[in-house]
């Protein structure tokens, strides 16, 4: 059978018609790039595996709910993939904190960059900068970005990547609250007009 | 706290999407979200910011398990092996089944039904339209090509300001220019209701509430533009429908 050249926009709008096949493609193709997400924020185990069943569920259930495009800006098929398991990785996360009844992560638990170590990894894990980094340059607004000050970025990629509250930011950066939560939105309107400059979201 | 300045709205979305708005402010802003078409357009553009960061996280495999779990969980209906393995003499049995199945699950739907009755109707249009019972008001047109195929089904909430489409035939994109939606009053000019999506459902912020700008117009059509912003239907009449008040 010759590959299917239908793009995942095109597949979701199948799954949404109840086309389970296209839904299988839909996972086919992007559970690798979904279970890396759910691990980096979750860490290895079958915490991930959870998050991810459960968000392939409600992928299906709701394949309706995907707008390709919002007030005029395409929204790829993948952004809302990723906000879904990245949502559903964040809830996991903070019943997790709340279970531990401390929303604090241990300091031993972490790696020098605030990352849980992942037991029986081969290659360590990159950095949550060194993450914002590669993204930055595959975006094309790595220079933009780097006007930003470097415990902006870090205190970006570690809310982003590893999923850390403020209060987990300030305590890992060793920075008082009141800045983190500073740096994250300036951070973020950075973010905002770097992607427009460069002709994406405005 | 207020909820209209766009500067504020805007940081509370990019703080939800990131994941650091916390407590009782993510409650509050999630109920927002729910109540709020703007907030939902707010927060997608901050998702699709954001998900461009994931594009460096290096890919996993889980375990092949995994598919196995989604697909008994999402695969509809019976196997077809489970179906296949009647046997030819208890055929028979199978409508009858299916129809006690469809029986007891109706059943069971009144009963839900009549447990939750009182909460259904002590209230109003709105809890009724969550229950199922009927629609909100709107405005919806339906267009069709000129072989009368259905292509785009437009809907936006009588005091919304904002627009919905959705492709429900296949669109070839054109080659050249854009497909653009206009509504066309019984008198007067034409209006823009913005760019016609190749696939899937688009939403768009409209000028005013639609109870200002369609409550006069009774037709809809999409023409092939070359110009970025017409400020008339100029190009040919790709497709074209009534638009009709829901209530």
């Amino acid at each position: 059978m010759p590959p299917d050249t239908r793009t995942l926009e095109m597949l979701i709008a199948a799954a949404a018609q109840g086309d389970h096949a296209s839904f299988a493609l839909v996972y086919q193709r992007t559970h690798t790039h979904l279970f890396g997400l759910a691990m980096r924020i979750l860490g290895q185990g079958q915490e991930a595996e959870d998050v991810l069943q459960e968000a392939y569920v409600s992928i299906w259930k709701n394949a309706s709910g995907y707008r390709s495009a919002v007030d005029g800006q395409t929204i790829q098929a993948m952004t809302w993939l990723i906000a879904i398991v990245r949502n559903k990785a964040l809830d996991a996360l903070r019943l997790r904190a709340r279970r531990k009844e401390s929303a604090l992560p241990e300091p031993d638990a972490l790696s020098d960059d605030g990352i849980p170590e992942l037991p029986g990894s081969a290659a360590p894990s990159p950095s949550a900068l060194q993450l914002l980094e590669g993204a930055t340059q595959a975006l094309h607004i790595a220079g933009c970005m780097n006007a930003l000050d470097g415990s902006h970025r870090q205190s970006l990629a570690l809310a982003y990547y590893q999923g850390l509250s403020h209060t987990e930011v300030a305590t890992h950066m060793g920075a008082p609250l009141g800045s983190v939560k500073a740096w994250i939105r300036r951070g973020l309107d950075k973010l905002k007009s770097c992607l427009a400059a460069q002709g994406g979201l405005s | 706290m207020k909820y209209t300045h766009p500067a504020l709205l805007d940081h509370l979305a990019s703080a939800y999407v990131l994941g650091t708005l916390g407590g009782g402010a993510r409650r509050r802003f999630e109920r927002l979200l729910h109540d709020r078409s703007d907030v939902r357009m707010q927060v997608a553009l901050w998702e699709a910011r954001l998900g461009q960061l994931a594009v460096s996280i290096p890919e996993r495999s889980p375990s092949p398990r995994l598919w196995s779990a989604i697909e008994a969980r999402t695969r509809p209906g019976p196997a077809p092996a489970v179906t296949g393995a009647v046997a030819p003499g208890l055929r028979w049995l199978k409508p009858a089944g299916f129809g006690f199945g469809c029986f007891a699950l109706g059943v069971l739907a009144l009963g839900v039904l009549f447990v939750s009755a009182p909460a259904l109707f002590i209230s109003s249009d709105q809890l009724a339209m969550r229950s199922g019972e009927k629609l909100p008001q709107s405005y919806v047109g339906l267009l069709t090509d000129a072989q009368g195929q259905g292509k785009l089904l437009v809907s936006s909430l009588r005091h919304g300001k904002t627009l919905t489409v959705k492709v429900i035939g296949p669109i070839t994109p054109p080659a050249g220019g854009r497909l653009v939606l206009w509504a066309l009053p019984a008198s007067g000019a034409a209006l823009a209701l913005g760019a016609v999506p190749s696939s899937g459902t688009a939403i768009s912020v409209l000028p005013d509430t639609s109870e200002k700008l369609l409550s006069q117009v009774s037709k809809l059509q999409v023409t092939l533009e070359t110009d970025g912003a017409p400020a008339h239907p100029s190009g040919t009449v790709v497709f074209s429908g009534n638009c009709a008040k829901l209530w």
